[in-house]
């Protein structure tokens, strides 16, 4: 048996797709939970902050705690079961704690260095920030972070521009269903 | 190599090669998702993963995810190393190097 140079090409590229399609799927599967996790933390935390908006700041600090909490669990459940991330090693909290405090110190000196900034404002911020990093992760990792990013941001400045008297119920129900939905979008190859 | 493998030159079983190999050295993929990624049915995939188990080139696990039986599959050293010679005869062939 001897195959013709286009066969070999053909079979070449065929390799090549399918190790594409293999690999965006590890990485969609391995975000699914993340994207869930935070799409419940959106939605409590934007409807609290609706409801009891002079607790907020405690609140979304005891909600980044409960999603710092949740990132371990995530990938502690991975290694378990035989799929670690490359990156999780026994440093691997460190690092998403590190993570956390420099988001969270970027975000401070941000609103700082722009003086007053509204409620409405602040919490559109972070839902516009997350979404650029999907679309960055996304032109290299899969389009459907692209695609989840540019919704989410497409969805924020929708609420902002369009429905500011209700933003915060928006951003829950629709940034926190348009990360659940992402998640679970993230599960199918 | 002078000849292709013929275990893996078959278009499904290099699919499911590709798509294992693509995955960190012995991960396992679920049957189903193995499945879809190779576009493959059930009844056919299940016989060409026995043929390369057959051969040593995967891994067949089955267990239980809580009550739910499961089947996952992983890439063998053999088998990885028998993808990589069959991906090296293939770029032989146009030229490529290996």
């Amino acid at each position: 048996m001897s195959l013709s140079s286009d066969q070999a090409a053909e079979s070449l590229k065929e390799i090549d797709r399918t190790q594409r399609r293999s690999g965006e799927a590890r990485r969609y599967a391995h975000s699914s939970p993340a994207f869930i996790l935070w799409g419940v933390i959106w939605m409590v935390g934007y409807t609290a902050t609706d409801f009891y908006p002079h607790h907020s700041g405690a609140l979304w600090a005891f909600l980044m705690l409960v999603g710092f909490a949740g990132q371990l669990g995530i990938g502690w459940q991975r290694a378990r079961a035989g799929e670690p991330h490359p990156g999780m090693n026994r440093y691997a909290g460190l690092r998403m704690l590190a993570s956390f405090i420099a988001i969270g110190c970027f975000v401070t000196a941000t609103y700082a260095v722009f003086g007053h900034v509204g409620w409405k404002q602040q919490a559109s911020f972070v839902p516009l920030l997350a979404s650029l990093f999907y679309v960055l992760i996304g032109l290299w990792a899969g389009m459907r972070f692209v695609i989840t990013g540019i919704a989410v941001a497409a969805l924020t400045l929708g609420g902002f521009f369009y429905l500011p008297a209700h933003f915060l119920l928006w951003m829950a129900a629709v940034g926190g269903g348009a990360l659940i939905l992402a998640g679970l979008w993230m599960r199918k190859i | 190599m002078e000849q292709p493998d013929t275990l893996i030159h078959q278009p499904l079983r290099l699919k499911l090669m590709a798509a294992l190999r693509a995955r960190p050295e012995g991960e396992k993929i679920e049957f189903v998702r193995l499945k879809a990624l190779a576009e493959a049915t059930e009844g056919n995939l299940g016989a060409h993963i026995q043929t390369l188990e057959q051969a040593g080139y995967v891994a067949v696990e089955k267990d239980f995810a809580g009550n739910r039986p499961r089947t996952r599959i992983a890439l063998t050293r053999v088998g990885q190393r028998a993808f990589e010679d069959y991906v090296a005869y293939l770029r032989g062939i146009i030229g490529m190097g290996g």
